[in-house]
């Protein structure tokens, strides 16, 4: 992180343990305030449990998370949403029985301690953020009419409505097409530009590369390497870890 | 605000008729007769606050509470304890009932709403039944505490035409069990309820304690339920262990619930008016002379549990939401809806 930026989000030796087997094992790195940081690994390298140990679905077994100076290691997950910090799920959750506009509107009545919203306002925040990721034209629609990157949309629309300091990211962009991700990486973008700190989980090297300033490479639960996306995935290592010879001889040419 | 009103008004259209039957009494309709009407009229008053309150917590919440009957007998305990042993006058022991009841749910809850799915609803079906049994088996200093297993008796409310007073008094429950309804679904706590039915990690992560809002609607649920058998017990003047914790009345609210619609506001007062006549009916307990044939009179109330039986797994797999969604113009009954909620409701 560079100088002058302010830590958000300080992550210390975080382990996660499923019965012995440590799928986050000891991860340290920090978020400025402000920054958009990737994380990437192969599957199953335990990017996902490292953002439920952050949000507070997953108890730590070693380590400590602090947010702007305070731990929140063991904090209810509802405390940490109003503490500002939101996310989405990789395989969304969806409410199903409430319109695309009310699921949006959940995120506004409750979400961050920026104030207590009355359900009208909420509704009005709600139209705003469905505005901002795409969805406004379908805010009426029930999610089942939903297509699999509107879900996506959702997800993010969701999470934003909560008005965080931090989002939390999990793959808003995996399984859609070129244009679709084109759309995401703006919609990113534009989340950035309100001045919400981003953490994102992603495959799509594309994504790492054109967004983030800093990314953060995990394997088997560790921190494999981090800096700049250009440099570390010109690294040995994470070219044998993750990405293959194929496409390092692509970033390469 | 328009549907407190047109509740209201709906509530006094029902009565009209009723009251007119009342003066008609003197016209020499049978005493008999007129009596059991409004009797029957009360119960399935009664049914609507259970139903309508049970759907706060298994409808909204969606946490299938299998053991609301504790907080019906835990309210007609209240206040038939404050009325036969304190002495305390019924509209001043009334309002106990819900608190107490609310009270308990809230202490059960905190450990029994950390179950999922089945695991509660099991869980709650044990602690209906424990609550019950308890209640008939403390014993205080040598005496059994609540009146042991030979009930407990009121003194007779002294009031003129009681039987329209309690029947009033039920209705005004059900007024309250259906407007809070209504209230909720248009709260913030109602939207986290729903959220918490629909996904409970999602709905912590974006900001709803998940815990409180449980509980709470259990508490809700539990309230409504009590004040029921608050009423229940000054009206009936006798209570015991059969009358005040019926388990078939856990399986009967789930069941009116579910043949409404859950979670919707009206479904579970529709589902209980439609189930009661019918249990009513299958009973014989109507003023109506049938003969069910093949059926001796004997076996008529097993017939009716084969019904009802029948029924749920009927409304189950082919009317998933309930026959409110006929109302409204929102759907129509036809072959073609069954089939599109079996398809719904199968894997
Ligand atoms: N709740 C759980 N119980 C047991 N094991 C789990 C649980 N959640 C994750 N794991 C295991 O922890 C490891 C890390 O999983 P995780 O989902 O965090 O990986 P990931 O990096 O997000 O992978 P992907 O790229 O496929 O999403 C895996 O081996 C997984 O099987
Ligand atoms: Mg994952």
């Amino acid at each position: 992180m560079s100088a002058g930026v302010t830590t958000q989000l300080e992550l210390r030796g975080v382990t996660k343990r499923f019965g012995g087997v440590a799928a986050v094992d000891g991860v340290t790195f920090e978020v400025g305030k402000g920054e958009i940081v990737g994380i990437i690994g192969p599957n199953g390298a335990g990017k996902t449990t490292l953002l439920n140990c952050i949000s507070g679905l997953h108890r730590l077994d070693g380590g400590d998370i602090r947010w702007q100076g305070a731990s929140i290691a063991g904090m209810a997950p509802h405390r940490i949403a109003k503490l500002g910090i939101g996310r989405t799920f990789q395989i969304v959750r969806p409410f199903g029985s409430m319109t695309v506009r009310e699921n949006a509107a959940v995120g506004a009545l409750f979400g961050s301690a920026a104030g207590r919203r009355g359900p009208k306002e909420a509704f009005e925040m709600a139209d705003q953020v469905l505005d901002l990721v795409g969805l406004k034209a379908k805010a009426g629609h029930p999610v089942s009419a939903l297509t699999i990157p509107d879900r996506k949309r959702l997800e993010v629309a969701r999470a934003v409505a909560t008005r965080p300091h931090l989002l939390l990211l999990d793959e808003v962009m995996a399984g859609l097409n070129n244009v679709e991700i084109d759309e995401a990486l703006e919609m990113v973008r534009a989340v950035h530009a309100t001045g919400v700190t981003v953490l994102l989980i992603e495959h799509v090297m594309r994504v790492i590369i054109g967004v983030c300033r800093r990314a953060v490479v995990l394997d088997f639960g560790q921190v494999l390497a981090q800096g700049e996306p250009e440099v570390v995935l010109r690294d040995e290592r994470v070219i044998q870890a993750y990405l293959g010879e194929r496409y390092a001889k692509r970033l390469k040419s | 605000m328009f549907l407190i009103l047109g509740a209201i008004l709906a509530a006094y259209a029902l009565l009209a008729p009723l009251t007119s039957l009342d003066a008609a009494q003197s016209a020499n309709v049978p005493l008999l007769a007129d009596r059991l009407w409004f009797r029957i009229a009360t119960i399935i008053a009664m049914f609507i606050v259970m139903a309508t309150a049970w759907n706060i917590i298994g409808g909204i919440t969606g946490y299938a509470a299998f053991g609301n009957v504790a907080f019906f007998g835990i309210g007609a305990y209240t206040t038939g304890m404050l009325i036969a042993k304190a002495k305390w006058p019924f509209l001043v022991a009334l309002p106990f009932a819900p608190l107490v009841s609310a009270g308990f749910a809230a202490l059960v809850g905190l450990p029994l709403l950390r179950l999922r799915g089945h695991y509660f609803a099991v869980a709650s079906l044990g602690v209906g039944v424990a609550v019950g049994e308890l209640v008939q088996n403390i014993d205080y200093g040598g005496q059994p505490l609540f009146g042991g297993a030979s009930g407990l008796f009121l003194p007779i409310y002294a009031i003129d035409n009681r039987g329209l007073f309690f029947f009033y008094l039920m209705v005004a429950a059900a007024t309250i069990a259906i407007a809070v309804t209504w209230w909720v679904l248009r709260s913030r706590f109602g939207y986290g309820l729903i959220a918490i039915r629909e996904n409970e990690e999602a709905a912590a992560v974006l900001g709803v304690n998940t815990t409180v809002y449980k509980v709470a609607a259990f508490a809700l649920s539990a309230a409504l339920t009590g004040l029921a058998g608050g009423i229940f017990s000054q009206w009936n003047v006798f209570i015991n262990q059969d009358n005040t914790f019926p388990i078939d009345y856990n399986v009967q609210m789930i069941l009116m619930a579910l043949l409404g619609g859950t979670g919707t506001v009206f479904g579970p007062a529709v589902g209980a008016v439609l189930l009661q006549l019918l249990i009513q009916f299958l009973g014989g307990s109507l003023p109506i002379s049938f003969d069910i044939p093949f059926v001796s009179a004997d076996a008529r109330p097993i017939l009716a549990q084969v019904i009802l039986g029948v029924l749920l797994v009927g409304v189950v797999i082919f009317v998933p939401r309930g026959v409110i969604d006929f109302f409204g113009g929102r759907s129509r009954l036809s072959l073609s809806y069954l089939r599109r909620s079996l398809r719904e409701t199968s894997l």
